[in-house]
């Protein structure tokens, strides 16, 4: 079985409008960021949030009367599978110099054990996280990825010997982790320790799809150094397209699986992983390639040698 | 099975024999060494990690070989600040305490000694004639760690502990914490406990209980100070001002005031006490809850030899005397010395039956050098876990057997070594997880998915070289040895720009996400030699020497 037998797509004859289409996303997710649309997990924010597993199917509105009564504008919703009984409890956050933490979590499940007593808590899990190891780790989160990032740069730069590959790369990733944060915050789920793991992930996945693509260019400049850039590139993007589809195609379904099946603590990850593995496969085509071939003539406007430069690095 | 089967050496040395064996009948002679090496270093993987859950044999839980991360098996995770001002002031406290001593032994009239800031404090008012003296005396009692500034107008020293003291008191601290908190946590019996330093200044403590379900009875053994004093009482009134009353309105020295733990409400009762202890924590030999005579619940505590010659000799001396039970400065009861008491006493108070539990074990353990303040408490139920545990594996199979079906339609027997080789893939990341002992949380299942995802993407790229080798017109065998000597610079790349990420998220410490990133690191590294050296191999195996013609692919 064989989908694709020779294809040759110009792909870079989209290139500008991709280039808008893409500029508007990442404009209007950075606004999205920025204007506070995120929302943190637990572990970002600061406070108490309890999973609890109720013996029957629970009432959501008798669970919230329970609740209200010990800690008013808390956040009650089901959590996962109707038959898994459980309810996300989310209550507000704590002050600094307060020695008790859990201090908030018992008295909602004391008040549900009173208020709400004909469907008794089975099990309950607690996350409670104090004002400085919430920012703390906020911190760290967005350098690590940063980080993370740069040194992946540094790596392409150093084995395709000069920054054209290197920065395409990494702006081909930025835009992913932009759009990937903007339909987060579109689809209202919650920044989490998993998300950012997620994130990271994409950043590695998106970089590799553009290395596959790399590697092939810098293959085929070698054997044929006489033909202009663009259409090497846009070769390169038809015999790697196979590969592609297949390996991006086979990654998306099982991170689908992850994010339908994978129960309601990954939900946020699959979808994270669902839409960086889509953004990550077009970034490398219609981000990546452009810029490249964009670096190259504004590179020989200015020294009149054509892609030689890039060539010559090779 | 016999008893030498057990041991896992024996088992795969045994698995290698055989597979020698089979490889000598039927794979060829050029072969044979790595067909025998593969297979050898997969049995290792298995025997590593077999059987992976906890099951129970013969009545006895037998832990499983790969360890579940606090998500998955339930537990508690607790990160805490070591308040590492109570050491300093502690320190500097005792400092004060020994200049007061010292000038009364002397002689020396002081107008004043006082705590200044956590690392430092002053005296003042030393009588003019005699700074020579109290220079002197302050040398020899402050030999290393102490700044001892000139004398000042008004005769005024300031004692400031140095920076270098200061920081190494700081280490001490939170490293004598943390041993604190493991014998604690022995007493309360958790397997495989964590309790580690942690925080980027090295002054948090991370508590890890798989298992343990009351994070509030937990919490509170961890976070007890539990020093532990007996020191004789002078005199007891309801109000701090009353007991001060005939005594100048200020502590006397050599005494201080401590207030009543089990007061009534409304009714609180202050003692003066002997600032020395008679005996502390340190000379406990154990400590156990028990009942008293009125079936209270009390805490009976034996004392070392050196303890009890110390407390013999002292309740001898004062019998009719009050000796006061002081617990993180609070007076739990204050009986009164009826004959001499050597090794053994009770500690009396409004416990509950729980209450006296925990402070014995926690005595036993020993005090908390420092106080601690609670930063993160994370409990997870162990059936929400067994929840995860469920819907990980689910997706893991789903995803295992869509992509199986899928490599078989697409590249036919080819897709088949690319299954064998997945599945080496699996075996040897969680060989590698159990002989490193690392913990697969939920995150870690979703690595293992991914870890699957980039093993196909290697195979496909491979297969799609090989297809494209075998369009343009090369023989087979070529078409392999391109296919896969082309792609290797691309996976060598691939990978090493993934391994990247996995080293940053596995700076996240010791949560999920470490987790997460260890299943990474591992499932990388076994997926090049899968996905490419075994593949590889199963390719030259199957051909054979002929030539072939045709490849299914």
């Amino acid at each position: 079985m064989q989908f694709l037998k020779t294809p040759n797509f110009d792909f870079l004859g989209l290139g500008r409008i991709c280039l808008a289409v893409s500029a508007l996303l990442v404009v209007g997710s950075i606004g999205l960021v920025a204007s506070g649309g995120l929302k943190y997990g637990v572990e970002f924010s600061s406070g108490t949030q309890l999973i609890v597993r109720f013996t029957q199917a629970p009432d959501i509105d008798k669970i919230r009367g329970a609740v209200e009564k010990v800690s008013p504008g808390a956040t009650i919703q089901r959590f996962g599978a109707v038959e898994n009984k459980q309810v996300l409890i989310r209550i507000g956050d704590h002050k600094e110099g307060e020695e008790d933490l859990s201090a908030g979590a018992n008295a909602v499940l004391q008040s549900l054990a009173t208020m709400y007593a004909d469907n008794k808590v089975a099990d309950s899990s607690t996350e409670i996280v104090g004002p400085t190891v919430g920012a703390e780790l906020r911190r760290k989160a967005i350098q690590l990825t940063l980080f993370g990032l740069f040194f992946q740069l540094i790596y392409i730069a150093w084995r395709f010997k000069g920054p054209v590959w290197g920065s395409a790369a990494t702006i081909a990733v930025f835009h992913d982790v932009i759009i990937t944060l903007g339909l987060l915050a579109v689809f209202r789920y919650e920044i989490t320790l998993n998300v950012i793991a997620a994130l990271l992930t994409l950043v590695g996945y998106s970089v590799n799809d553009t290395i596959v693509l790399f590697d092939r260019v810098r293959e085929n400049l070698r054997q044929r150094r006489k033909e202009p850039l663009p259409k090497l590139i846009n070769d390169s993007v038809n015999q790697t397209l196979s590969r592609t589809l297949i390996s991006n195609g086979t990654t998306f379904l099982t991170v689908l699986g992850l994010f339908l099946a994978g129960g309601p603590v990954l939900r946020g990850f699959g979808f994270a992983m669902v839409v960086g593995v889509l953004v990550g496969t077009y970034s490398t085509i219609y981000i990546a390639s452009p810029i490249v071939v964009w670096w190259q003539s504004q590179a020989s406007k200015g020294t009149g040698v054509g892609g030689s430069q890039i060539k010559a690095a090779l | 099975m016999p008893e030498t089967l057990q041991n896992p050496y024996a088992q795969w040395f045994l698995a290698t024999a055989v597979l020698a064996a089979l490889s000598y009948m039927f794979v060829r002679r050029e072969l044979r060494v790595r067909a025998t090496a593969y297979g050898s270093f997969l049995a290792a993987c298995i025997v590593a990690f077999w059987p992976p859950y906890a099951r129970v044999v013969d009545g006895r839980e037998i832990p499983g070989k790969v360890r579940l991360g606090l998500d998955l098996q339930g537990g508690i995770h607790i990160v805490m600040q070591v308040i590492t001002d109570d050491a300093l002031v502690a320190v500097v406290d005792d400092g004060v305490q020994t200049v007061r001593e010292a000038a009364s032994r002397k002689g020396i009239t002081i107008e004043k000694v006082q705590r200044q800031d956590i690392t430092s404090f002053v005296i003042e008012g030393v009588e003019a004639a005699r700074i020579k003296d109290v220079q002197e005396e302050l040398r020899t009692q402050f030999p290393t760690g102490w700044d001892i500034s000139p004398p000042e107008p008004g005769g005024r020293i300031v004692l400031k502990l140095t920076d270098a003291e200061a920081r190494d008191l700081r280490e001490r601290t939170v490293e004598e914490t943390r041993r604190t908190l493991d014998r604690r946590v022995n007493v309360l019996g958790v397997a495989e406990p964590l309790i580690a330093i942690h925080g980027d200044k090295h002054d948090q403590i991370l508590i890890q209980l798989p298992g343990v379900k009351d994070i509030g009875a937990a919490r509170r053994m961890m976070q007890r100070t539990a020093q532990l004093a007996l020191k004789l009482v002078e005199d007891s009134n309801s109000t701090k001002e009353a007991l001060l009353a005939g005594r100048g309105g200020k502590e006397p020295a050599g005494f201080e005031v401590v207030q009543g733990s089990g007061d009534e409400p409304g009714r609180p009762v202050f003692y003066l006490v002997h600032r020395e202890a008679i005996v502390t924590g340190r000379d406990l030999k154990n400590a156990r809850a028990g009942v008293d005579e009125n079936n209270q619940p009390d805490i009976e505590f034996t004392l070392t030899p050196a303890g009890g010659d110390k407390f013999g000799r002292a309740t001898g001396a004062n019998v009719g005397k009050r000796l006061a039970i002081i617990l993180d400065d609070l007076v739990e009861s204050a009986p009164v010395i009826n004959s001499k008491i050597t090794d053994r006493g009770t500690i009396t108070g409004r416990f509950s039956q729980q209450e006296a539990e925990e402070l014995a074990k926690v005595l036993r353990a020993g005090a908390l050098p420092a106080s601690l303040k609670p930063l993160q408490e994370i409990s997870v139920g162990a059936s929400l876990g067994q929840d995860s545990i469920k819907a990980g594996v689910w997706a893991t199979g789903v995803a295992m057997t869509l992509l199986g079906l899928f490599l078989l339609a697409y590249y036919k027997l080819s897709g088949l070594n690319a299954i064998v080789a997945l599945t080496a893939n699996l075996i040897i990341l969680l060989g590698a997880m159990a002989a490193y002992e690392a913990t697969l949380t939920l995150p870690g299942i979703a690595g293992i998915i991914l870890t699957v995802g980039v093993g196909v993407d290697t195979n496909v790229l491979v297969f799609e070289r090989i297809r494209e080798e075998i369009r343009n017109g090369k023989p087979v065998r070529n078409a392999i040895n391109n296919g896969f000597e082309r792609v290797w610079i691309t996976i060598l790349d691939t990978h090493a720009t993934a391994l990247i990420a996995a080293a940053f998220l596995f700076q996240f410490g010791t949560g999920p996400i470490k987790g997460f990133a260890v299943t990474l690191v591992w499932g990388l590294i076994a997926n090049v030699f899968a996905s490419y050296f075994v593949s590889k191999f199963l390719f030259e195996w199957v051909l054979g020497k002929r030539q072939v013609a045709t490849l299914s692919i």
